[in-house]
């Protein structure tokens, strides 16, 4: 079967965590760029073939995706392609996912072997097995397969997509940007389309100057019947970082064995770019308790319910609570941290205080001195 | 197909048996042994391959190859996959002058491979063994090698004389080149010990390897042929004296030591370094290690995707392994996929890959100081049930 990957890089929507990056380059989890677990799940289901759409601040996201060797996506044939505005001369800046789709036309049609076209959002971080949701879509007959999870709807949270299941389990209502009350299915950003159906919505939509995924796609065709949706319903793990008090929320649920197992199944190894940092060394005075540490960090202070990067460095004398520290971030001696983000590269002083709560984490900028 | 010329190439040695790493290498080549929490031996003159500028490298395989080859594969980890670059897996194969068969000796196993050196027409080449672990820029020592105009220079250090005639010694003029060779001599003249690492002119060596292989009384050995022929033939010889860290691992003793000198505050060897002195190892694709709130980790190393609920002082743990609450490690070496039951102690022990020990068991013990080293082994894949005691210095 053959099948064409799209990751959506997404735009930051974190403040300062994503002033100068895409949500796909967003670290997370002590390893991990947002993007990897995308990658990751398209690369494991046997999709040799991904386009990753994005169109401002991705360099830090070229960096460290690359050729996309790390998921064996370097190769001639097929491989990985960065789709980007201007990079075809039709194009502008994009307003949705159906122009840039649009503007990647020539990328649709290049593999002519493509049946289905899986898309996935860097922004959401689940690890799914996705030939099982390419079965179910080619099972169904359907035109769309939504993938979703329940226990994100909330009544408050405005989700992109909801969609609601009569008890059949056949789609009931669509609704896009809504606020859904707890019995409607959150949508992961994850569909599958036949490639010649998608190509045909693109050309129709576009002619409309309709550019919206979910609103003119998926609830569009919908109402006006002209598609059917079949949903997956994922029952794992999935973080959606939305705002940076979930961000920080989800770095720090890590600690949870139950949600790194599900993450990080032993099975479907998540992916990412090869640092060969050494082992993490753990000095003599060093107190480390409930944290997730990535390699090569050098500790010697103490670290609590946290979350701490590669080559993070936390000397003697200091304490770090709630925190998630991002790659080669150095705590002075004697500092004091407590609910704090700390981007790359941040040097923090000797004896600093810094406090911050679960709900309004303090967000130090990648490379600042504080 | 056209090779690209090359200056200098590598070649590895990495077909000894390691006998004297007992079970840790029954079914596995030494240079595949793991160390230091996420690397295997090889790794190492690997790396410092890579970091020397030297791009081609031929590893000789011979014993247990399976896991070696494996994890060298197409030498990814450590860039040599390139279309101008490779670490060539060379194991011995049947030729159609029946001068084939096992490699018989370190210099049988180049001669062997005499095509594959040619086929880059190198002026140099580095002749390395896969068992020792240091960091070393190679290309001082071609430069070192090329200025003093020799045929062929030989790595040195300085070892205690008493412990001198464990090694090769080099007896050397004032001016560094060397008048002879004593193969583990009873009473040295010197303490220059061969660190096993040559650089020979290619031409030279070639010469020397083809009259060496029709000589039916030779050894086939670097140290007890080539180099004494070398030298009875007048060529000039150079000892490069190398002051850093450098450590033979082949027996349980020494690799136990040698990990247990990567820790401490100032460790005797700093295995971080630049980025210029990295050392490069296959990727796992685990995830960040967990310490649990009632864990003690202290002064130790932990590599990454294991899980630690237990209590851990001045060891090392490798990749994807568990302590389990309330388990003690103590001094010793746990070697990847390891899990270490609660309440389990494990003190002054090598526990090889995927090693179970089940809950209760108590591995090892203390030995003074002065004392002859007790460092118990288990070997890979070895399930420690319920209970067991495996005693200090105990091989299972």
């Amino acid at each position: 079967m053959n099948v064409l990957g799209i990751v959506f890089a997404n735009d930051g929507s974190l403040g300062d965590l994503t002033e100068k990056r895409t949500m796909a380059s967003l670290p997370f989890g002590g390893r991990y760029r947002q993007v990897d677990f995308a990658l990751t799940n398209l690369t494991c289901a046997g999709i040799r073939r991904v386009g990753i759409v994005t169109r401002h601040k991705y360099q830090s996201l070229m960096n460290h995706v690359g050729s996309g060797e790390e998921w064996g996506l370097e190769m001639e044939a097929g491989g990985l392609e960065y789709l980007t505005p201007y990079s075809s001369s039709q194009t502008s800046d994009y307003r949705g996912k159906l122009e840039s789709l649009y503007a990647a036309m020539s990328f649709l049609e290049f593999g002519g072997n493509d049946e289905y076209v899986i898309m996935q959002d860097a922004a959401v971080m689940c690890n799914i097995d996705l030939s099982a949701v390419l079965d179910s879509h080619i099972k169904s007959g359907r035109d769309i397969t939504v993938v979703t999870c329940s226990g994100i709807a909330d009544g408050n949270r405005p989700l992109d997509l909801a969609i609601k299941l009569d008890k059949r389990g056949d789609v009931a209502d669509v609704a896009v940007d809504y606020a859904a009350p707890s019995d409607y299915e959150a949508s992961m950003d994850i569909f599958v389309l036949s490639k010649a159906w998608l190509m045909q919505q693109l050309q129709e939509h576009i002619a409309r100057n309709l550019y919206h995924m979910d609103r003119d796609l998926v609830l569009g065709l919908w109402k006006k019947k002209e598609a059917t949706i079949n949903v997956y319903h994922f029952d794992g793990v999935a973080f959606f970082n939305d705002s940076v008090a979930e961000y920080f929320a989800n770095n720090l649920a890590l600690t949870q064995k139950e949600i790194r197992d599900d993450l990080f199944s032993r099975n479907h190894p998540v992916y990412t770019k090869v640092r060969d940092r050494v082992p993490t060394y753990y000095g003599e005075n060093c107190q480390i308790e409930n944290c997730s540490v990535a390699d090569g960090c050098m500790l010697g202070g103490k670290a609590k319910n946290s979350v701490l990067f590669r080559q993070v460095t936390i000397y003697p004398g200091a304490q770090v609570e709630n925190c998630v520290i991002m790659n080669d971030t150095v705590v002075g001696e004697g500092a004091c941290l407590k609910n704090v983000i700390l981007d790359k590269d941040v040097i923090v002083h000797p004896n600093a205080v810094l406090v911050g709560t679960p709900a309004n984490p303090v967000v130090i900028k990648r490379g600042e001195v504080v | 197909m056209y090779f690209q010329k090359k200056r200098c190439i590598a070649m590895l040695l990495a077909g000894g048996q390691g006998s004297r790493l007992k079970v840790l290498t029954q079914n596995t080549a030494k240079p595949a042994v793991p160390f230091g929490g996420k690397y295997r031996i090889i790794d190492f003159p690997l790396s410092n391959c890579v970091n020397s500028g030297i791009d081609t490298v031929g590893i000789l395989t011979q014993y247990q190859p399976l896991e070696l080859n494996e994890y060298i594969g197409n030498g990814q980890p450590w860039g040599l996959n390139k279309s101008h670059c490779c670490a060539q897996v060379l194991p011995p194969y049947e030729r159609h002058d029946k001068k084939s068969g096992w490699y018989k000796g370190t210099a049988n196993a180049i001669y062997q491979n005499i095509a594959f050196i040619e086929r880059y027409d190198p002026e140099y080449v580095v002749v390395l063994s896969g068992d020792h672990i240091y960091k070393m820029d190679y290309a001082e020592m071609v430069q070192f090698h090329e200025k003093n105009g020799a045929a062929c220079t030989i790595a040195v250090r300085d070892v205690p004389l008493e412990e001198a005639s464990r090694f090769g010694i080099l007896n050397t003029n004032p001016d560094g080149s060397i008048y002879e060779f004593e193969e583990k001599p009873k009473n040295p003249k010197s303490t220059n010990a061969s660190m096993g690492i040559y650089v020979f002119n290619w031409k030279v060596l070639r010469e020397f390897l083809i009259a060496d292989e029709e000589d039916p009384n030779s050894a086939n050995d670097f140290g007890k042929n080539i180099i004494p022929n070398l030298l009875n033939a007048g060529h000039r010889l150079m000892a490069y004296t190398f002051n850093g860290y450098w450590k033979d691992v082949g027996t349980i003793d020494s690799l136990w030591e040698a990990n247990m000198e990567l820790l401490g505050k100032n460790p005797e060897f700093d295995i971080r370094g630049d980025e210029n002195s990295k050392i490069y190892a296959r990727n796992n694709a685990l995830p960040s290690s967990y310490i649990d709130e009632k864990a003690e980790t202290v002064n130790c190393f932990i590599a990454e995707g294991s899980e630690i609920y237990g209590i851990v002082r001045h060891s090392i743990i490798s990749t994807g392994c568990v302590v389990g609450e309330g388990a003690l490690v103590e001094n010793s070496v746990v070697m990847p996929g390891v899990v270490i039951e609660s309440g389990a102690i494990v003190r002054h022990a090598i526990l090889g890959e995927n090693s179970r020990i089940c809950r209760g068991c108590v591995i090892g013990g203390a030995f003074g100081p002065t004392e002859k080293k007790k460092i118990s082994v288990t070997g890979k894949d070895t399930l420690a049930e319920e209970n067991t005691v495996i005693l200090p210095g105990e091989i299972v």
